[in-house]
């Protein structure tokens, strides 16, 4: 019996599609021809690119003027070699001016005007890559004889340091730091002033009073510290700042720095630092200063609030040449995560093609599950998903109101967008009253993202019935996670930071996915019975 | 017990490379062999049927296609002159927005299929809609009024409703087929996602085997009790030729063509398309490349 088949078709055709295999191979090898290039020959380590911890600080000051002539002035931190300020903004005050001088080796930015309304609401942020350092002291080092006379107003006393005092100077002989080399002295010194127990107490202590009570805060602590220091004739100031920790804070923090051997080391008697100081400690300013200063009839508050990231160490940054990339985004004043969401949307689209065409799972969309994924980075993972819930319940129930309407598409589209606007933004009041804070922040969701969102569930849910739809946005829901997941993977978001051109392998990735061929998982399923005891015929 | 474990994988990667999955139908059959520009000659009922009839393919009477808003009293005007009929969209899937008209009432008015009244007004109503892009995401589309199919007794019987045929061709070659008949739980549609039963049918002989329906094998229709395998389909040397004149008479290398089976002029195809299911597979308990490898024998004439 004679038969006709229809050719096997492409098995050699696939052979022969050299185009297909230049292109694989120019997205394969460009990529890690650029890394190696800026490995081998640029010197372009990875370690200069691991990580670092970045800071942002904002600052909000509330002043009621009544109308009235009002000054409000605050040290704000430079750079120096123990932190990089960047990305500094304040915000246009209505009828006050700023400006910021110098004032010794600290900064004053000064708020003033003539008629200052109630409620002006002042906004200086700023943002700090600092690098925790510790010193190592020569134990033989000498106390010097002499100093430069620039180091002089380092070694008097002051009002609230009282270096000439009796009691100060019989202290000293008494824990035996008045002779014997710098490091015994100054260790002395930090022994007895980090022992005294820390009373929380807010207000200033001067020296004499930290030392008679035995006890004291961290400004008392660092007068004395200080006091102790000059005594023996060590060159001593204090230092002023924040401690860094994640959320809203008023209280700043005084430690001490010593001169030894040109160095100004520090020392932080309250929380046991000795010759060091941890990367959260931000140096607002140095003397024994008060942080803010304000005209005397106005009701003055302010608050510090700390949030923090992990970003690719500056060298990264610069790494870039000509393509400058991060220069760009200072510039335009964006943030620069944004700049890390929008190189890490590809990874994401990569994600949804692979659940997509290798495991077979429906979403809405290419690209959604990726933009969900983004818009989530800003309220975590578990509010955005439950944001996607709420939009989709909003639309369930606008549909079912309006399906007796019997309206056109795009208009009822158009109505469903105003259900998720109102939704959100009810949602967001009801969670503000009931005090879920993450939760209102569910309306800063993208509305564009949560209306495309909408859409897609309105069609699947009119074209392909109430259990596709559910088993569509199931899909959706992993696979927002699984993007969540790797968009937000540190490691991943260095590496794209650092080498840009990693993208390539991602269309290489594509190009790779676009020609697979392979059973889907979910068809490894659905064709069961033919792959298990199908009969071959 | 390594060896009999490699040869157990063997066999199901041997099966597996015989089963297509969306994939492997998109790259190695449909990108390769058809056009992108050429789905929407396809898609669009119309269209292909002019195709088809040019080529002289038999397909059923087109009693009026409705593409413009005001003509649509035009489009139920003409209906006066017919007791049955089908009202269609040229482009819309899954049997969405088609109303199957059977006979008239004694009061004017039709009767559906499912037993609904329809009065001229809600006709023109529906075409109104279907020439709005109500079912086809607010794209304007044509409504088309074509003949209702007497179908052929055998397959009368064996449903109670008809039901059509699927026929895949490549490049000329129809390879495998299957049998699709509608049940009163699909709602009187072939589409069998939406439940109708697939029955396999084997390509050389046209005598149908095993039944699936959502997946589950069955042996009887469950609405008329008929046994479904087994049956000797009719005139089907007439549904390969068919099929045949359908794949080139459009300009598609791979696609699935829907046959229906009238009872005195035999096949005659209602659309093509330019992706067919994969579905058929599993009716079938055939992977379509075991279908195109064991290909289909000459007839002898």
């Amino acid at each position: 019996m004679e038969r006709v088949v229809p050719k096997p078709p492409v098995a050699s055709r696939r052979d022969l599609d050299l185009g297909y295999r230049l292109t694989l191979a120019f997205f394969v090898i460009a990529p890690t021809v650029l890394v190696a290039y800026k490995l081998l020959v640029n010197d372009y380590s990875l370690s200069k690119i691991l990580p670092r911890r970045d800071f942002s600080v904002t600052l909000t000051m509330n002043l009621d003027g009544h109308d009235g002539r009002a000054n409000v002035e605050t040290f704000v931190p430079r750079s120096d070699e123990n932190q990089v300020i960047a990305e500094t903004r304040s915000n246009d005050v209505a009828n006050m001016q700023v400006r910021t001088e110098s004032a010794g080796a600290n900064r004053i930015s000064v708020w003033s005007g003539a008629s200052v309304p109630d409620e002006t609401l002042i906004v200086y942020s700023f943002g700090v890559l600092p690098t925790g350092r510790s010193y190592r002291i020569d134990p033989e080092l000498q106390v010097p004889a002499r100093y430069p006379s620039a180091l002089s107003s380092y070694l008097v006393g002051s009002e609230a340091i009282q270096v000439d005092s009796p009691e100060v100077l019989q202290t000293l002989r008494k824990i035996g730091a008045d002779e014997g080399p710098l490091l015994h002295r100054i260790q002395k010194i930090y022994d007895l002033t980090s022992g005294f127990p820390i009373r929380p107490f807010k207000g200033m202590t001067d020296a004499l009073t930290a030392l008679r009570l035995g006890e004291a805060s961290c400004n008392g602590k660092s007068r004395l510290f200080v006091a102790l220091a000059r005594a023996t004739g060590i060159p001593a100031r204090l230092v002023g700042g924040l401690i860094m920790t994640s959320g809203s804070k008023r209280i700043s923090h005084q430690w001490v720095e010593a001169y030894v051997a040109g160095h100004w080391v520090p020392f932080g008697p309250t929380n046991d630092h000795f010759a060091k100081v941890p990367e959260r400690y931000l140096v607002l300013y140095r003397g024994d200063e008060s942080l803010f200063r304000h005209s005397s009839d106005i009701n003055f508050d302010y608050s510090y609030n700390i949030s923090s990231k992990m970003v690719p160490a500056p060298e990264a940054r610069t790494a870039f040449g000509a393509f400058n990339l991060w220069a760009l985004f200072d510039r335009l004043e964006m943030p620069f995560g944004l700049l890390q969401t929008i190189l890490m949307l590809p990874v994401g689209a990569l994600i949804v093609v692979f659940f997509r065409n290798v495991i077979g799972m429906p979403t809405y969309g290419t690209f959604l599950p990726a933009l969900i994924a983004a818009a989530a980075k800003g309220t975590g993972l578990g509010w955005g998903m439950l944001s996607v819930i709420m939009i989709i319940g909003a639309v369930s129930i606008a549909r079912w109101l309006m399906q007796r309407l019997h309206l056109l598409h795009s208009p009822s589209l158009a109505i469903l967008l105003t259900a998720v606007v109102a939704s959100m933004l009810l949602s967001s009041l009801a969670a503000e009253q009931m005090g879920l804070s993450q939760l209102a922040r569910v309306s800063f969701f993208p509305i564009a993202v949560m209306a495309i969102a909408a859409e897609r569930f309105y069609l699947s849910l009119a074209e392909r019935g109430v259990r596709d739809a559910i088993t569509q946005l199931t899909g959706t829901l992993v696979v927002v996670a699984a993007c969540f997941v790797v968009m937000n993977s540190l490691a991943l978001q260095i590496l794209v930071s650092g080498f840009p051109e990693v993208m390539a392998y991602v269309v290489a990735a594509n190009l790779y996915l676009g020609r697979w061929i392979g059973l889907r998982v979910s068809e490894y399923l659905r064709f069961r019975g033919l792959l298990g005891t199908g009969v071959e015929a | 017990m390594i060896s009999a474990f490699l040869a157990k994988l063997r066999v199901l990667l041997a099966k597996r490379e015989s089963v297509y999955g969306i994939n492997r139908r998109n790259v190695e059959l449909v990108y390769a062999h058809n056009q992108r520009g050429d789905y929407p000659t396809a898609d669009d009922k119309d269209l292909c049927k002019r195709m088809l009839a040019e080529c002289g393919v038999p397909i059923p009477r087109t009693l009026h296609v409705c593409a413009n808003l005001y003509e649509a009293h035009l489009a139920v005007d003409s209906l006066d002159a017919y007791d049955d009929f089908v009202v269609k969209p040229a482009n819309s899937s899954g049997g969405n927005g088609i109303i199957v008209i059977k006979r008239r009432n004694p009061n004017g008015t039709w009767e559906g299929s499912g037993g609904k009244s329809y009065t001229k007004t809600a006709l023109q109503r529906h075409i109104a809609n279907i020439v709005f892009g109500a079912f086809s995401n607010d794209e304007a589309d044509k409504a088309i009024i074509e003949e209702r199919v007497n179908f052929h007794p055998i397959l009368q019987e064996l449903s109670g409703d008809g039901g059509d045929l699927r026929v895949l061709v490549l490049k000329g070659i129809p390879f495998q087929a299957m049998l699709r008949l509608p049940t009163t739980a699909s709602g009187g549609r072939a589409n069998l996602h939406q439940g109708a039963i697939g029955v396999a049918v084997d390509i050389d002989s046209g005598k149908t085997g095993q039944a699936q329906i959502s997946g589950r094998n069955l042996e009887i229709h469950p609405d008329t009790g008929k046994q479904l395998s087994g049956i000797q389909l009719p005139h089907w040397v007439r549904v390969l030729e068919t099929a045949k004149a359908a794949a080139a008479a459009v300009p598609l290398g791979y696609l699935g063509v829907d046959i229906l089976m009238e009872a005195t002029r035999g096949p005659l195809v209602v659309e093509v398309n330019a992706r067919p299911g994969l579905e058929i597979q599993n009716v079938n308990n055939c992977g379509i490349g075991s279908a195109m490898e064991k290909g289909i024998r000459v007839p002898t004439t």
